[in-house]
C-alpha cells in the first residue's frame, strides 16, 4: 500500500499526539487521579497506535501499544502513577519520538525495537496484571492483551497458538477435510493457513476481506473460509478471520506481503499446514469437551491488538518483512515544511482577494468612462479609488503573514519536561512558569528559536537556581522558579527567560575575563555592568565551575546571541546578585515587508524601520557635546551619542554645515542614539530585500527595498549602528 | 549536409561577446540570464570596490559588479552601449556584470579555444580559462566562477 502520501499528515499529528502526551503525562504527574487527564492520554496513545498502525510501522505501534495498555490500567486504578512509571512513560515517549524522527529522514520507522522500553511497560503491568484479568471484562482487551505480549517479550517466537495464530485452530467438518486431502494429495499443491487481522477502525471489513481473497486467488484456490464466505461477505465477523488455502507457491512472504497490501489490514499470520494437523484436531475435538468453541470467538477479539503486538519483536523470519510496503518508498527524506493554517484565516485572505478583484474593477471602470467622456480622469474618484486599493493591499499584507504566524507553542511547550528532567538530574527543585504561549510569530522564527531558547533555560536550571541549602540559606522558597513570558510589543515580540535564582555575579565575570586575557584590570574597573554581562556573550566563555552535560561547555551564550540575531533580534540581560536573572529576547514580528522611515544622506535614500525609531528631533549645532571626544546630545535627561551617518556610509562631508541638524532617535533595548540624516521623506511600507549573496556581507545595511519609483534604497540595520 | 556534419562532430559552445577596456571577452550563454541597458546604480556602503552597487531587475535587487574594477583597469566610463550582463548562478544567485558593449553571440568548438594561457604576466589571467578564435579575432574565455567569487569579507 502506497502511504507515502499521508506521510505529512502522520507526522504533524504524531507530533500533536506526543505533544498532548507529553503535557498530560506532566499533568498527571501533578495530580495522579484526573480522569480527565488520565483519558486524554489514553485517547492519544490510542491515536497513535492507530496511525502508526494504519502507515505500516510496526515497531511503533508495538511500543504505543504497549503505551496503551498500561495507560488504560491506569485508568482502571490497577496501576498507580508514581514517578518511576512516568519516568518510564516519558522514556516510551522519547522513543516514539525516535521512530518518528527515523520516519521523517528516511521514511521508514528503522529496526530498533525498544525492547527494554517493551519489557518495562509489561513489569508495570505483570506488576497488576494478577487483579487486573478479573475484573477487566470484554470493555478492556488491553487486559487481556497484556498476557500474550508480555509472554512474546520472554519467550521470543513462541507465539500462542490459541491466541493468534487463529487458523491453527479450525475445527473443519469431513466435508472441509476431504477438500484440504483433495488438494494436497491429489494435486500436489501445498496448503496455507492464514489468519488475517484488520484494524479496529476499519469501517468497510468485508470490502477488505473481500481485497485480500482477490491477492489470494492470485496465488492459489481458497478451501476453508472460517466465518463462513457468506457471513464474512456480511461482514459478521469481528475483526479477524481465517482461511486454508491451496497454492503452488513456496514463497510465503509475497502471499503475505500481497495481503499486507491492501490497505487497513493490521497483521497477517500465515505458515503451512498440513491435513493431518486438523485431522488431529478434528479428532481432538469430538473426544475433549467443546472448550475451543468458546475460543472462537474470543480470540478474534483480542487477538487483533494482540498479533501485531507479539510479531513484532518476535519472529525474526516474518516480522522483519513486516513493511515491504513502507520500505519500497524508504530512504528520501520526506518532510516538507507545513503550516496549518486557520480556516478563518484562509476566509479573510479569501475575501480580501474578492475585495481586491473589485477595486481592480473599479479602476478599469474609472478610466474607461474618462475615455468616454473626453475630458481628463476623474481626478476624485481615481484618488478615492487608489485609498481603498492601499487599504486592501496593507489588509492583505496583514493577512498573508497572519498566515504564516504561528503560535510559539509548539516550540516552547516541550520546555516544562525538559526542566522536569534538568530538576531532577540536577537534583535542584525547580518550576517552569510560562505565560504568553499564544503569542504568535513567523514560522520560520518560531522553527529556529527553540535552541536558543532552549539553551536560555539550561542556563537558568543549571547556573541560575542554587542549590535547596543556598536558597534556604537565602530565605528563598526552595522550589526555584523559572519564567518563560511571550508577548508582543510594536512590531516586536518579546520572549523572556529568567529564574529566581543567584543572579550573575558580576565581579566573578569580570575576574573571568581579566584572566582570559580580554580586558586588563584597569580597564576592568571602569566597566558598566552592562558591559560586564556582555562578556558572558562573548564565544567560548563558560562561567561553569564544572562542566555538565547541560551547560557550560563554553558553546553558550554566544551561540544563542548569533541565532537570535540571524533571525533579526537581540539579546538582553538584566541581573541583580541574589534575586536572579532574565534574558530578554526581542524578535521582529515579521521578516518580509516592514514600516520604515524613509530618509535622505545627500541624494541617497535610506529606510529606517519604523520600530525602533523613538522620536525625531531638530538640534541645533550648539546643543552638541562631546564625552571622550564622541558627540553627544543631551535630550530630555537622556545623554545620547550622535552616528552621523554621512560618515558612517563614506559620503563626502559637506562644506558647510547646516545649524541645525535632523536627527532620528532609535533605540535598541535600553540604549538610544541620535541619527544625523540630511533629509527626512516620509513614512513607507517597504518590501525588504536580500541584497544578494556576493555582497551580503555589510552589518550595516539589512537588506534593500524598492521605491515607488523603481528606484533601490538600502535598509539600514539599526541593531549594528549601536 | 555539410554544416549539419560539423556540427555533430564536437561540442559547440555559444558564448557572449562583449568589449571590457579595448579587448574582448567571452561569457558562456549557458549562464547569462538577460542583457539589459544601464541602469540606475544604487551604491551600497561598505560593499566591495569593484561592486557598483544594486539595480532593480523587474522587482529583484541584483549586485552589479564592474568587470573593469574587478581585473584591475580604470573606471567604467559610461556610454550608450553600456550594458549589464545578467548571470544567474547556482552558488550566488543573479550577479550583473557591467561591460562597456556587448558585440555579437559566437559558437566555438573545443578546438577553437586555447587553453594553454601563455600570456602569464597580465593581471587579468587568473579570470580567464582560454582564448577563442572567431575569424580573425581573438576573444578571451571568462571562468565565472573565478570572477565572481565569495567576497573576501
Amino acid at each position: 500500500m502506497d502511504v507515502s502520501q499521508y506521510l505529512d499528515i502522520f507526522i504533524d499529528e504524531t507530533n500533536e499526539h506526543i505533544q498532548a502526551l507529553s503535557d498530560n503525562i506532566m499533568a498527571l504527574e501533578q495530580e495522579p487521579e484526573n480522569k480527565d487527564t488520565i483519558n486524554e492520554i489514553f485517547r492519544a496513545a490510542h491515536s497513535l497506535k492507530g496511525m502508526a498502525g494504519t502507515m505500516g510501522f510496526k515497531r511503533m505501534q508495538h511500543l504505543t501499544h504497549d503505551m496503551e495498555n498500561v495507560f488504560s490500567e491506569v485508568r482502571n486504578d490497577t496501576v498507580k502513577v508514581d514517578s518511576n512509571l512516568i519516568d518510564i512513560l516519558f522514556k516510551c515517549l522519547d522513543a516514539v519520538e525516535g521512530y518518528l524522527e527515523t520516519v521523517k529522514a528516511t521514511s521508514d520507522e528503522g529496526t530498533e525495537d525498544n525492547a527494554a522500553l517493551i519489557k518495562m511497560l509489561n513489569d508495570v503491568l505483570d506488576g497488576n496484571s494478577g487483579g487486573s484479568s478479573d475484573d477487566a471484562g470484554d470493555d478492556s482487551p488491553a487486559a487481556e492483551d497484556s498476557a500474550p505480549a508480555a509472554v512474546a517479550d520472554d519467550q521470543v517466537g513462541s507465539e500462542d497458538p490459541n491466541g493468534t495464530n487463529h487458523f491453527l485452530v479450525l475445527k473443519l467438518d469431513e466435508e472441509g477435510l476431504s477438500k484440504l486431502r483433495s488438494a494436497e494429495e491429489d494435486d500436489g499443491l501445498k496448503l496455507y493457513g492464514m489468519t488475517v487481522h484488520i484494524q479496529k477502525e476499519c469501517l468497510l471489513k468485508a470490502a477488505r476481506a473481500f481485497l485480500v481473497f482477490k491477492a489470494l486467488e492470485d496465488y492459489g484456490e481458497i478451501l476453508i473460509y472460517d466465518p463462513s464466505s457468506q457471513d464474512i461477505e456480511d461482514e459478521k465477523f469481528d475483526l479477524g478471520f481465517s482461511v486454508i488455502f491451496a497454492s503452488e507457491s513456496e514463497d510465503l512472504e509475497s502471499i503475505k506481503a500481497s495481503v499486507l497490501a491492501v490497505s487497513e489490514i493490521e497483521s497477517v499470520d500465515l505458515a503451512a499446514v498440513t491435513v493431518e494437523q486438523y485431522e488431529k484436531a478434528s479428532e481432538a475435538e469430538d473426544t475433549s469437551a467443546s472448550e475451543p468453541a468458546a475460543a472462537d470467538d474470543a480470540p478474534a477479539e483480542s487477538a487483533a491488538p494482540a498479533p501485531a503486538a507479539a510479531s513484532a519483536p518476535a519472529a525474526p523470519a516474518p516480522a522483519a518483512a513486516s513493511t515491504p510496503a513502507a520500505k519500497k518508498a524508504a530512504n528520501k527524506p520526506v518532510t516538507t515544511r507545513t503550516v496549518r493554517v486557520d480556516l478563518e484565516k484562509l476566509d479573510a485572505l479569501m475575501n480580501q482577494v474578492s475585495e481586491l478583484i473589485i477595486a481592480k474593477n473599479s479602476l478599469v471602470s474609472i478610466s474607461s468612462s474618462s475615455e468616454n467622456s473626453s475630458g481628463g480622469l476623474d481626478t476624485q474618484s481615481w484618488q478615492s479609488q487608489i485609498e481603498y486599493l492601499e487599504r486592501i493591499t496593507t489588509n492583505l499584507h496583514e493577512s498573508v503573514m497572519k498566515v504564516r504566524m504561528v503560535p510559539i507553542e509548539s516550540t516552547v511547550n516541550k520546555f516544562p519536561r525538559m526542566i522536569r528532567d534538568l530538576s531532577r538530574k540536577l537534583g535542584k527543585p525547580m518550576n517552569l512558569v510560562m505565560t504568553g504561549e499564544e503569542t504568535e510569530l513567523d514560522r520560520t522564527v518560531v522553527d529556529q528559536l527553540g535552541d536558543p531558547l532552549q539553551h536560555l533555560l539550561r542556563n537558568s536550571a543549571d547556573h541560575g537556581i542554587e542549590s535547596p541549602e543556598e536558597r534556604r540559606a537565602a530565605g528563598k522558597p526552595e522550589e526555584g522558579t523559572i519564567f518563560l513570558n511571550a508577548f508582543q510589543e510594536g512590531n516586536n515580540v518579546i520572549i523572556q527567560v529568567g529564574d529566581d535564582g543567584g543572579g550573575i555575579n558580576t565581579e566573578k565575570v569580570k575576574a573571568k575575563a581579566i584572566e582570559r586575557g580580554m580586558v586588563t584590570p584597569e580597564e576592568a574597573e571602569n566597566l558598566s555592568q552592562k558591559e560586564i554581562i556582555d562578556f558572558l556573550f562573548m564565544p567560548s566563555f563558560s562561567m561553569a565551575k564544572t562542566i555538565t552535560d547541560i551547560s557550560g561547555r563554553g558553546v553558550g551564550l554566544d551561540v544563542v546571541k548569533s541565532n537570535i540575531e540571524a533571525l533579526g533580534g537581540n539579546v538582553e540581560v538584566k541581573s541583580t546578585l541574589g534575586q536572579g536573572s532574565t534574558f530578554t529576547v526581542r524578535l521582529p514580528l515579521t521578516l518580509a515587508i516592514i514600516q520604515a522611515l524613509m530618509v535622505e544622506i545627500r541624494d541617497e535614500k535610506y529606510a529606517i524601520a519604523l520600530g525602533s525609531i523613538q522620536i525625531i528631533e531638530d538640534i541645533s549645532i550648539e546643543d552638541i557635546k562631546y564625552v571622550e571626544a564622541k558627540e553627544v546630545v543631551h535630550l530630555r535627561g537622556n545623554v545620547i551619542p550622535i552616528i552621523r551617518l554621512d560618515q558612517l556610509l563614506d559620503f563626502e562631508p559637506l562644506d558647510n554645515e547646516p545649524s541645525n541638524l535632523t536627527v532620528v532617535v532609535v533605540k535598541k533595548g535600553d540604549l538610544q542614539a541620535g541619527l544625523v540624516v540630511d533629509n527626512l521623506i516620509g513614512q513607507q511600507e517597504i518590501v525588504i530585500k536580500s541584497l544578494g549573496k556576493v555582497i551580503d556581507n555589510n552589518k550595516l545595511i539589512s537588506g534593500a527595498t524598492i521605491l515607488g519609483d523603481g528606484e533601490v534604497a538600502m535598509i539600514l540595520d539599526v541593531n549594528a549602528l549601536m | 549536409m555539410g554544416a549539419e556534419l560539423e556540427t555533430l562532430d564536437e561540442e559547440k559552445i555559444q558564448y557572449i561577446v562583449v568589449m571590457i577596456g579595448s579587448e574582448q571577452y567571452g561569457l558562456d550563454i549557458s549562464v547569462v540570464d538577460n542583457i539589459v541597458r544601464m541602469q540606475k546604480i544604487t551604491r551600497v556602503p561598505k560593499a566591495p570596490s569593484y561592486y557598483p552597487g544594486v539595480i532593480n531587475l523587474r522587482g529583484e535587487v541584483v549586485p552589479v559588479m564592474s568587470a573593469r574594477l574587478k581585473m584591475g583597469l580604470e573606471e567604467d566610463e559610461i556610454t550608450k552601449d553600456t550594458r549589464i550582463i545578467i548571470l544567474r548562478l547556482e552558488a550566488q544567485g543573479l550577479v550583473g556584470i557591467l561591460v562597456d558593449e556587448v558585440k555579437e553571440v559566437i559558437t566555438l568548438g573545443e578546438s577553437e579555444i586555447d587553453r594553454s594561457n601563455q600570456n602569464t604576466n597580465k593581471q587579468d589571467t587568473t579570470y580567464i580559462n582560454g582564448i577563442g578564435k572567431s575569424g580573425d579575432t581573438l576573444v578571451s574565455i571568462f571562468e565565472i566562477n573565478a570572477i565572481i567569487d565569495e567576497v573576501e569579507a
